[in-house]
């Protein structure tokens, strides 16, 4: 009997993107099955898709704050409304999130001159090595590990949330944006755990290759993917703000 | 020189992220106990457990040891 029995029946992270059943693979025929090359090509093209909306939010960037706005509402349509539309919402969502990303670098690029390429450079430079630590076995995301990053990630989203509300009441959670050495620690932090978060995506387009899930799989684990690589190059340009402000 | 660096480790990044990625990882990282279920179960609902439920409803009878044995 397995060890995590009881894990395995009943699951353990409450967090909804994760938590559908996605085993009921039989119904589909083999050339409609998850693949790896499949979920590759995907992310390449929601990558493209992220750098042609970045090209048109460095240019203008009033696109940002429509961009992210939309962007935001994508993102929880195709976690909470359905996986099997994400190859339709997908698009759209890094298109729109690239606007984002391209309107908050030239707000950087003015301030810090060189930031942005630094920010790129080292947010695909993560994604390199994690996915070779992944491949090679050196990480080995386990229950113990998912519930880990969980934990953190949704601690970290609360966080942000609280200091999100206590904003718009004069007042917030200074240190998390502060650039003395309590602010950049907090962010280092942020930035392991989105890293790790990029293994656990890794894990489950594995995984859901190797169970030959249904194709548009392929498209929500390049979706979410390009969620934890937005989410860590906005942290990335954060910590990055904070080092050149010091 | 700075945006050279970082230029240069974003193509190399996408480059390795593209061939590396299509690749399945080592049997170390496949064949073993611990893996993640991504599967994820929910605990079924109490109404649903009803459903499936093979206990038939009714009034209780005692039962006798003495007889089974």
């Amino acid at each position: 009997m397995s060890k995590h029995s009881a894990l395995n029946t009943f699951g353990r992270s409450g967090n909804p993107a994760f938590t559908r059943n996605f085993e009921n693979a039989e119904t589909f025929s083999q050339t409609e099955r998850m693949t790896l090359d499949g979920a590759v090509n995907k992310t390449a093209i929601l990558l493209a898709l992220c750098f042609a909306g970045a090209f048109a939010g460095w240019n203008v960037p009033a696109l940002a704050m429509p961009g992210f706005i939309i962007g935001t509402v994508l993102a929880f349509v195709t976690i909470f409304r359905s996986p099997a539309k994400a190859g339709s919402t997908a698009p759209f969502y890094a298109l729109f999130e690239g606007m984002l990303l391209g309107g908050i670098t030239v707000f950087a690029e003015m301030q810090y001159p060189g930031i942005g390429i630094q920010a790129i450079g080292l947010t695909f430079g993560i994604l390199a090595s994690l996915l070779f630590c992944y491949k090679s076995g050196i990480i080995k995301p386990t229950e113990n590990f998912k519930l880990m990053i969980f934990s953190a990630t949704m601690g970290i989203a609360i966080l942000y949330f609280v200091s999100f509300i206590m904003s718009f009441f004069g007042s917030g959670i200074g240190f998390i944006h502060s650039n003395g050495l309590f602010g950049i620690g907090f962010s280092v932090f942020v930035v392991g755990i989105a890293s790790l978060n990029l293994v656990l995506d890794f894990d489950f387009i594995e995984d859901g290759a190797e169970k030959g899930l249904p194709q548009y799989m392929e498209w929500y684990g390049a979706f979410s993917l390009m969620v934890t690589l937005v989410w860590l190059y906005i942290e990335i340009l954060r910590l990055l703000m904070k080092l050149r402000s010091r | 020189m700075n945006a050279i660096f970082f230029g240069v480790l974003t193509i190399l990044s996408l480059f390795i992220f593209m061939n590396l990625g299509k690749i399945k990882a080592s049997k170390k990282q496949m064949n073993r106990d611990d893996r993640i279920n991504w599967g994820g179960k929910r605990r079924p609902n109490f109404q649903q457990n009803r459903a499936r439920s093979k206990i038939i409803e009714g009034s209780a009878e005692e039962v006798d040891d003495g007889t089974q044995k």
